[in-house]
């Protein structure tokens, strides 16, 4: 009987880091810029490429928590409604409060934290399914944002506020820098932390989760309120860039924020995903907005690339999965 | 072609299966296996886990087909490509998870895809309703009525109703894969007279289980399989519980319940009039240091209810809960395993386990704060903390990066045990420790315990087996309606003691009428 292999000895053809879904993800990723870039001479230059990483910034922002919710198993469909709440909150506390401008922007992240800390605390306390708590909050959210602003803008911000949407620091882009920190220290969070291997744990088995003395209800309550957070950061960065201010802002943000980190291969299921992942399907998503918006394809053959790109890497990213379950 | 029920296997079996083979990726799961069942027969199917009875079952009822090898039904080769086909050729498979529709009567799921029609492709509720009440009539089966939605019944009647469903399309071939894990004693004497009634019908049933002495009860032949070969087929009468054990195991097992005496010393929990409505009423008990308390009683009676509630998943209503004197109200998880308190759960799958987690991830979970310093996980720590804990309870796996939910039970339960101990506690509350796990596991856990506990360890175990519970128990408990009802010491405890407290002398009287 010694010769009979144990299940674990199955030899690997290729390394696993290869087969990874991030690693696929940038392969592909790499290709289409090589192909767009050879269609297009003005697609790949720096300043394109740090452009659209201006242009990604505020989804990117929301996608990072968003990930950390996704890999719960959770979802929270409400940040583009917290956005465009936050962004009014935002302009309307400075103009008709005549709160400082500095003191308007931190009032905005607060409101979006206490959204986020209500979707938190309903869904943790009165176990309502994420889903529909965020749809709920969505309408909510949203609504709220129009009640305020009765569909009046604001417009004319002191000069300075515009320097996080519109100047660069160091030849890239403000903003660009605010996702990067936020992309290493989630990142390091989710690799490296207890709270990080928390929540691949929720996602992957929430009830041996609690038995095993893990705070699972802390811990969503906190990934939810980040959310709302870096939803209300988004918020100023968008204004800040498109310097004005109106309620339809961030409406549908929640789509393309799940539609990259669901690219990026973190699992809708929970238990699997990474930043990195999440940081490449964005990436892809907006050089392949503009990559072909470049070369002359219309609005709507964009997304409609977009949406098959997507299911394309859901059929690998199972077949993956299947294969490291070896069913 | 009709054969002797009774006799030795005929030429022509019902049921045979020719040297089959079959391979994962990387493992050979079975080969060369053979094994027949004749008409009116019960053959058992018995190995460790991972010894390759799951494959073989799900072989012939076709989930997937062999690499090579042939299944016979009645001397003719079938093809069995897809579980339809399995179903055509008349076998009938029952699986641990029963595959029921809580929501659809009994009647209903008894003829879900097979209703007896009218005209216009209409259901014959009638036909199909008195057709029912004839399958329950043949079996004698009194209390379960046509129009009773499933979700309501009990595990015993549900597995009935699969019983039926198989009997419905006409099944000569039955499969039961441990069909009494999750019954109560009452339900498992009324199992084995179905099986009884089926085996005077005619059917040939394949009886998988880790219980010797169901094997004993109901079977007349029994196969043996380890790491995917046949070892031996006995016929039961022939053979013995130490044989079956070694075959399986291919080694002996010395002692199944090695419980050490060792000094007995202070009180580590004390449990006083404990409440969490509806299944913990007005507990009171108490587990010393280097003690094993069993804690035995019905499926429902309400011993994991208690056990949780000490270990803060459903924190109690009323009632006091002292750890080492000082008395404690616990809250959480969290808050019991900081007071030194381990719980290794019933269910490993869904409570003691994130199966799709590695074995390093798995051991550290509960013991993440002895690994991180200041949030960050300290990947070596964790390594060694998870090496540490292989070596100490020789769990098998290729590595500390291994996905748990592919090793066997016994390992499954080993890391489980292991990743609480790495906590260091002072009470330790097992919840069926060694349920569905092979032999050789179930006595290295049990040696275990005895270790333990002649470290000082507080044990309270809760176990629906009762000679683990008097081999292992310096004192057992009994529960039944949320209370506890009878205390043994060791020398007290019999089968028969704790079982009259479990039932309780009135619900005796009931069953008996």
């Amino acid at each position: 009987m010694s010769e009979i292999p144990l299940p674990h000895t199955a030899k690997r053809l290729v390394p696993w880091w290869l087969l990874r879904h991030e690693t696929m993800l940038a392969v592909i990723l790499l290709i289409a810029l090589i192909v767009l870039g050879g269609l297009n001479s003005r697609f790949l230059t720096l300043d394109n490429l740090l452009n659209q990483g201006r242009l990604t910034t505020e989804v990117g922002l929301i996608a990072l928590p968003m990930t950390f919710i996704i890999i719960t198993g959770g979802i929270d469909l409400s940040v583009g409604s917290i956005v465009g709440l936050c962004a009014i909150l935002l302009g309307y506390s400075w103009k008709v409060f005549g709160l400082p401008l500095p003191l308007a922007i931190c009032f905005s992240l607060l409101v979006g934290a206490a959204a986020g800390f209500l979707n938190g605390i309903v869904i943790t306390r009165v176990k309502v399914p994420p889903l529909i708590m965020t749809i709920a909050t969505l309408a909510l959210y949203r609504g709220l944002a129009e009640g305020i602003s009765q569909a009046r803008s604001v417009r004319g911000y002191p000069e300075w506020f515009y320097f996080i949407g519109q100047e660069n620091l160091f030849g890239v882009p403000a903003q660009l820098w605010l996702l990067l920190i936020a992309i290493v220290v989630t990142a390091i969070v989710l690799d490296r932390t207890t709270f990080g291997r928390t929540l691949y744990a929720i996602g992957n088995n929430e009830t041996a989760a609690r038995f095993s003395g893990l705070p699972v209800d802390r811990v969503k309550l906190i990934i939810y309120t980040l959310s709302g957070l870096m939803a209300g950061l988004s918020a100023c960065v968008l204004v800040s860039r498109v310097t004005t201010t109106r309620s339809d802002m961030g409406i549908g943000y929640e789509l393309d924020v799940i539609a990259a980190v669901v690219l990026g291969g973190t699992s809708i299921f929970g238990g699997v995903g990474t930043i990195w992942g999440t940081v490449v399907g964005l990436a892809m998503i907006q050089l392949l907005k503009n990559g072909l918006a470049l070369t002359g394809v219309k609005g709507d053959a964009t997304i409609v690339v977009i949406g098959t790109v997507l299911i394309l890497s859901t059929l690998v990213a199972s077949s993956l999965q299947r294969r490291r379950e070896g069913v | 072609m009709t054969t002797d029920p009774h006799g030795d296997a005929p030429a022509v079996p019902l049921l045979a299966v020719r040297a089959i083979e079959k391979s994962f990726p990387g493992v050979r799961a079975l080969s060369g296996v053979s094994f027949d069942a004749a008409r009116g027969e019960v053959h058992a199917l018995l190995g460790e886990n991972g010894a390759g009875k799951s494959t073989l079952i799900k072989i012939v009822s076709g989930v997937f087909p062999p690499d090579r090898g042939e299944v016979l039904v009645n001397g003719k080769q079938v093809d069995l490509a897809r579980p339809d086909d399995a179903r055509r050729a008349g076998i009938a498979t029952i699986y641990q998870e029963l595959l029921l529709f809580p929501e659809l009567t009994v009647a209903e799921n008894i003829f879900m895809g097979h209703a007896p029609r009218a005209g216009l492709g209409r259901i014959d509720w009638r036909a199909m309703h008195e057709k029912t009440n004839a399958l329950l009539a043949s079996l004698e089966i009194h209390d379960l009525q046509a129009d009773r939605v499933v979700g309501s019944l009990s595990v015993g009647n549900r597995q009935r109703v699969e019983i039926l469903r198989a009997l419905s399309q006409d099944a000569r071939i039955l499969i039961m894969d441990e069909p009494t894990a999750a019954l109560t004693e009452y339900d498992v004497t009324r199992l084995f007279d179905i099986v009884r009634r089926l085996k005077a019908r005619g059917v040939a049933v394949i009886y998988i289980s880790h219980r010797l002495d169901e094997i004993f009860a109901i079977a007349d032949r029994v196969t043996v399989l380890r790491d995917g070969t046949h070892v031996a087929t006995k016929r039961v009468i022939d053979t013995d519980a130490a044989e079956l054990v070694q075959l399986m195991v291919g080694r002996r097992i010395e002692s199944l319940f090695p419980k050490m005496t060792v000094p007995i010393g202070q009180p580590v929990l004390e449990v006083k009039d404990l409440e969490r409505r509806p299944l913990t009423k007005n507990v009171s008990f108490t587990v010393r240091a280097g003690e094993i308390v069993g804690l035995s009683g019905l499926v429902g009676s309400g011993r994991s209810e208690l056990a949780q509630t000490i270990f803060g998943v459903t924190p109690a209503d009323n009632g006091e809960i002292r750890i080492s004197g000082q008395q404690v109200n616990i809250r959480s998880p969290a808050q019991a395993r900081s007071l030194g308190i381990a719980y290794v759960p019933e269910d490993r799958g869904t409570q003691g386990l994130v199966r799709p987690m590695t074995v390093r991830e798995n051991f550290s979970l509960a013991a993440l704060g002895k690994v991180a310093f200041g949030g960050f996980i300290d990947r070596g720590a964790e390594r060694k903390l998870a090496g540490d804990g292989i070596k100490r309870f020789a769990v098998k796996t290729s590595s500390l990066e291994q996905i748990v939910g592919k090793l066997s039970g016994g390992n499954q339960q080993k890391i489980v045990l292991g990743k609480w101990l790495a906590n260091e506690p002072k009470l330790l509350i097992l919840d069926e420790p060694t349920r569905g796990i092979d032999v050789g596991a179930k006595a290295e856990i049990h040696r275990l315990m005895g270790e333990l506990a002649a470290q000082g360890l507080a044990i309270l175990m809760i176990s629906s087996e009762l000679p683990e519970v008097l081999g292992m128990s310096d004192r057992v408990l009994v529960m039944r309606e949320g209370r506890i009802v009878a205390e043994f010491s060791r020398e007290e405890a019999t089968q028969q003691s704790i079982g009259a407290a479990m039932m309780g002398s009135h619900e005796n009287a009931e069953k008996a009428a």
